[in-house]
């Protein structure tokens, strides 16, 4: 696991000031169909290589951020803060 | 009626400031400190705090983005607090954190070598110079670090916490004492 996070508010810091929340999906729409909601809920890819998740700087700036790491080697690619632009692509 | 009466009193008022040539790790008086939390996409609201904060007895340290701590030694009266909250809305909101949080003080030439015991960020003064301010860990414990002097730093952390910090931040400044 990616173990220094370049967290775009506070700059590089070691894992432990983050918590994990999991895979940056799609919200599907609130009126969405029951399977849409159970796969956005439950399923989940387990991908060998490139990979978005949620990370929580909690113990700095308290900000949600997107980190895209590869799960292979570990690398951390990018780190945007949650709220920064457009909401993520549709995954198929 | 509870026969328990909880009294206020200063959560390091116990503790011996540890002092040596080196070091000096003392806690600070609990007087004022407020979080102010900006609506999203304000700009400019460091200059705008600036205007309420009468320098150089008040200090604002930036927390993260959209947030900072309002420091001062001395207690505010309750209706100077209410009247700056009111003239912050609505680009921003404070909150009192006075009882909350506590500061504590290190200071000396190996007092930024006993806090890298404990965190991960640079404190070399090239990269966290005076008046940098960061929130991390020391230890398991998350701080809000700011350098206030060449060699002295303000510890911000949650009252709650702020005993055990104390203990380890005494425990890194052993050897140099």
């Amino acid at each position: 696991m990616a173990s220094l996070v370049p967290c775009p508010n506070c700059g590089r810091r070691p894992k432990e000031e983050f918590t994990i929340k999991g895979a940056a999906l799609s919200r599907p729409a609130a009126g969405a169909d029951a399977a849409d909601w159970f796969d956005y809920v439950y399923l989940r890819d387990n991908p060998r290589g490139a990979y978005e998740e949620y990370w929580h700087h909690t113990s700095g700036c308290r900000r949600w951020l997107v980190v895209s790491r590869d799960t292979q080697t570990h690398e951390v690619a990018a780190c945007r803060d949650a709220a920064d632009g457009s909401r993520l692509e549709e995954r198929a | 009626m509870s026969e328990f009466r909880p009294t206020h009193r200063p959560a390091l008022g116990t503790k011996q400031t540890v002092s040596s040539a080196a070091l000096r790790l003392s806690p600070l008086p609990e007087g004022t400190i407020i979080h102010v939390l900006a609506q999203p996409g304000e700009q400019d609201v460091v200059s705008f705090l600036g205007r309420f904060t009468k320098s150089p007895a008040h200090a604002v340290r930036p927390v993260s983005p959209g947030q900072w701590f309002i420091v001062h030694d001395e207690p505010m009266p309750h209706q100077e607090m209410k009247s700056l909250f009111a003239t912050l809305e609505p680009r921003a909101t404070g909150v009192d954190q006075s009882h909350g949080r506590v500061r504590i003080r290190i200071e000396g030439k190996m007092a930024s070598r006993a806090l890298s015991k404990g965190t991960a960020i640079d404190l070399d003064p090239s990269v966290f110079p005076i008046g940098q301010s960061a929130v991390t860990l020391i230890g398991h414990i998350a701080a809000h670090i700011t350098r206030v002097g060449s060699e002295a730093f303000e510890i911000i952390v949650l009252r709650g916490f702020a005993e055990s910090l104390w203990d380890d931040l005494a425990r890194m400044s052993l050897e140099f004492s």
